[in-house]
């Protein structure tokens, strides 16, 4: 499975495709099954609006203990906030959602990020 | 504290200027992403996990109260209360708004503070010996040259566009507190025996993924010809340091690969010419009397070399006595002590500090240290100048703002990058390792037997926490996707300058901690009289230590 | 055809560019003409004493210095941008003029973009074709963004320590 991110613009706030807006919260993210092509359509979309975000990529999330998360501990950073202030960024708002990333363990390469690079 | 002339704040207003309508561009998509990258990094500006951080320039270190108070007044307004100070005496926010930073640079100019060329393949940030102006050991003000280097540098024509970023470091004391052999270009201000003041000139050292220390390539060069010199070493780096691989294309790969003699030998042949064609290469001496007078001058009182306020609390009071003995050092005028501030407190984020704690420091500054205040590239703040009769009422004042830590150059003093938990460069975060670290070593009477210890951790091969050059040197690395530590020891950015060598396999977090409790139990039994871990190191080698981690881990 | 800013006594405008910028597998036409270093040391001597004139173009690697000898009689020097973020033709420029004592025109190519102008300006360049589309007008205000500089530099610009005497 597989979900659209990116940085918007304006703030560098981390955001999430859904239904072709852009949203907050990961638990808000539209899920993409992996061979669905329109995940890359999402994508395709995403780079052409440079004035609203920078850099989309498709990240790889997983089923958890406690719901689904990204599978790299990076994006669950991103979808946190930083690990060193737990009151700051999104992870602030607490609740289910929150509490399903924390549980998250599984630890990967975020190939999206990887793939970003190779693009460059 | 170099005080602004009108040119000085001209130039800061109008990059400020500028940037406004760079930033407004890029929000209407008059200019790409890609193009934008360029302009907001040249004024610190990055793109990281959560949000923009913006670099703030601290030059050589050096703040008065008014500018830390707008410094706080940043953090409480545009980010989130607090900011983080960096191995390279800057000042970062991490939770900026693209839209905010023109505002931002607009406030920090009223205070003669900017981000000019924190980052980008500039000449960057000049750091320097934050015990300027306050030891005995100097031979002259590194702040005076270093003001001159920061002007010359600022937008200058011909090296704003090099092959990689250019890091200069100044100091004239013995005892190195710049990390001088690890910068592109590190000086080492002295007087021959002449008795006439110059630069001994290091160049190539750096750390990053190929470490060097910087060969001395010039013993003396006359101190009026800083600039002149420095243009031969960056003419010759502009055009024939690499620039088809990123990964070699900082000035030690170009010392390294010619060599050092004969790197200096093109540097020595460049300068004769640039001496011989443009008598205006170096300042005239009236301009740099002039910077040198710009410096508020230091009005020290006389005072007896012993205080008797001083003693009695130290006496009476064993906290006020271990503070002293670790925080506060000996000041080049009789009666004044210098006085180090620690931003590691047990668990806290090395280097932060919340917006409270800087009005705080800011306040103390201005009441009891001639209004001058300094940042380390150990992530710690100095007031150099404080009365001895002041310090007990400065420490129950930093003890009141939280930040009275009694560590400075002990095992809990950790040098940290923001790591994973900010930067989008990083492969593996590195303050919960700080903090892991810090809290096992909390006992306080344990990590003063232990001795000076400095630990520096990194969460990527870019060696912003200076791992190379750690006793203990940290390095995060990913592996196949989960954070792991590879350790290395024997590493010092002081004037014994050596880089560590790696200890073993790297480790997963939660055996760090331990690993370096073995390190530290090993040294113990190992130390022979005052040897620091460092000395024993050097004297026993790789070894125990090697045995000492993983032996026991089976 | 690219656009073309030249700069003179401080203005800007909008150029004709009367020069073909020639690649060197292609046949040399009449008229003026810029050429690779290589094919200038090739054939220049033939071309300008034929009584056309020669420009030459000197990709960032090169040493102007190569050049020593034929500048009075190149019609111009095209300095090469690879990338925006190679500066290197700002020493080659810088060179020209303070150590070649080159007075014709430096003329900026490849990728050029006007943020850089006044880089440019303050390293010798007096000839640009931009390639974000830029004006004349817009490189004149970039240029003078800066109230003050600290250097001395090739544009006789008054360096912060002379204005503060």
């Amino acid at each position: 499975m597989k979900v659209l991110t990116a940085n918007r613009l304006t703030d560098g706030e981390v955001v999430f495709w859904r239904g072709g807006h852009w949203v907050e919260r990961f638990a808000d993210a539209e899920i993409f099954a992996a061979d669905d092509p329109a995940g890359q359509g999402a994508e395709a979309v995403a780079l052409g609006q440079p004035t609203v975000v920078v850099e989309p990529y498709l990240i790889d999330i997983a089923e958890g203990p406690a719901g689904v998360a990204p599978v790299s501990y990076r994006e669950r950073i991103r979808a946190l906030g930083p690990t060193n202030e737990p009151e700051h960024g999104k992870q602030a708002e607490g609740g289910a959602a929150i509490e399903a990333l924390l549980a998250a363990t599984g630890a990967a390469r975020s190939t999206g990020r990887v793939d970003l690079i190779r693009r460059k | 504290m170099y005080r602004y002339d009108s040119i000085d704040k001209a130039i800061v207003e109008d990059r400020a200027q500028e940037f406004r309508g760079q930033v407004s561009r890029r929000l209407t998509g008059e200019i790409t992403e890609d193009q934008f990258k360029q302009m907001r990094l040249m004024n610190g500006l990055y793109l990281q996990l959560h949000a923009y951080m913006l670099r703030v320039a601290i030059p050589y270190g050096s703040l008065n109260s008014r500018q830390l108070r707008r410094l706080a007044h940043i953090a409480r307004t545009f980010d989130k209360g607090y900011g983080h100070f960096t191995t390279r005496q800057n000042m970062q926010f991490h939770w900026i708004k693209l839209a905010q930073a023109p505002d931002i640079l607009d406030s920090l100019a009223e205070v003669d503070l900017h981000a000019i060329q924190t980052s980008g393949n500039c000449i960057r940030n000049v750091t320097a010996d934050p015990y300027a102006g306050a030891t005995a050991e100097e031979v002259d003000d590194p702040r005076v040259w270093s003001e001159v280097l920061r002007q010359w540098s600022t937008l200058h024509p011909e090296f704003s566009f090099l092959p990689r970023k250019f890091k200069f470091a100044v100091t004239a004391a013995e005892h190195d507190r710049a990390a001088i052999r690890v910068h592109d270009i590190g000086l080492i201000l002295h007087r021959n025996d002449e008795g006439e003041l110059g630069f001994e000139v290091a160049v190539g050292g750096g750390q990053g993924r190929t470490p060097y220390l910087a060969p001395t390539i010039r013993q003396h060069l006359p101190a009026g010809s800083l600039l002149s010199y420095s243009q031969a070493i960056l003419r010759v780096y502009n055009r024939h340091g690499r620039r088809d691989n990123k990964f070699k294309a900082r000035i030690k790969i170009l010392v390294a690969a010619l060599g050092a003699e004969e790197f200096a030998r093109q540097v020595e042949a460049e300068w004769a010419r640039i001496v011989a064609e443009q008598p205006d290469a170096d300042l005239p001496a009236i301009e740099l009397a002039r910077i040198r007078g710009a410096f508020t001058p230091m009005n020290f009182e006389t005072l007896p070399p012993r205080s008797a306020a001083f003693d009695a609390a130290k006496a009476g009071d064993r906290a006020f006595a271990r503070f002293v003995r670790n925080n506060v050092k000996v000041h080049k005028q009789a009666g004044y002590a210098v006085v180090e501030i620690s931003l590691k407190a047990i668990g806290a984020t090395p280097g932060d500090i919340s917006a409270e704690q800087m009005d705080a420091v800011a306040d103390l500054g201005e009441r009891y240290s001639l209004d001058d205040i300094r940042v380390t590239h150990e992530q710690n703040v100095v007031l150099p100048h404080v009365k001895l009769d002041d310090v007990p009422a400065l420490y129950a004042a930093l003890e009141a703002a939280g930040l009275a830590s009694a560590n400075i150059g002990l095992i809990s003093d950790i040098i940290a990058c923001p790591g994973l938990d900010y930067c989008a460069l990083a492969n593996a975060r590195a303050i919960p390792i700080a903090q892991s670290i810090a809290q096992h070593f909390a006992d306080q009477d344990r990590a003063e037997l232990i001795g000076e210890l400095k630990i520096k951790i990194s969460g990527c091969i870019n060696a912003c926490g200076h791992h190379h050059v750690g006793h203990i040197g940290i390095l995060g690395v990913d592996k196949k996707g989960e954070e792991f530590y590879q350790l290395s020891l024997g590493g010092s950015g002081a004037e014994d300058a050596s880089l560590a060598s790696i200890l073993g396999p790297a480790l997963p977090a939660n055996r760090v901690p331990e690993a370096v409790d073995q390190i530290v139990e090993r040294y113990l039994a190992l130390r022979q009289g005052e040897e620091r871990f460092l000395d024993t190191f050097r004297r026993v080698g790789m070894a125990p230590f090697k045995e000492a981690v993983y032996a026991e881990a089976h | 055809m690219p656009k073309l800013i030249r700069l003179k006594d401080g203005e800007a405008f909008e150029a004709q560019d009367l020069f073909a910028d020639v690649a060197d597998e292609d046949a040399i036409p009449a008229g003026p003409v810029i050429l690779s270093l290589t094919r200038f040391q090739a054939e220049g001597d033939a071309l300008i004493g034929a009584g056309q004139a020669v420009g030459v173009r000197i990709e960032a690697g090169e040493s102007v210095e190569d050049l020593a000898y034929d500048l009075p009689r190149l019609a111009l020097v095209a300095l090469v941008f690879p990338k925006n973020t190679d500066g290197r033709a700002f020493s080659s420029a810088s060179l020209l003029r303070q150590r070649l004592h080159y007075a014709g025109e430096v003329r900026a190519v490849g990728d050029v973009l006007r943020e850089r102008a006044l880089f440019m300006m303050r390293c010798g360049f007096d000839s640009f074709v931009p390639t974000d589309g830029s004006t004349p007008a817009e490189w004149a205000a970039t240029a003078e963004r800066y109230r003050h500089v600290y250097q001395p530099a090739q544009d006789g610009r008054t360096p912060a320590f002379a204005e503060r005497l």
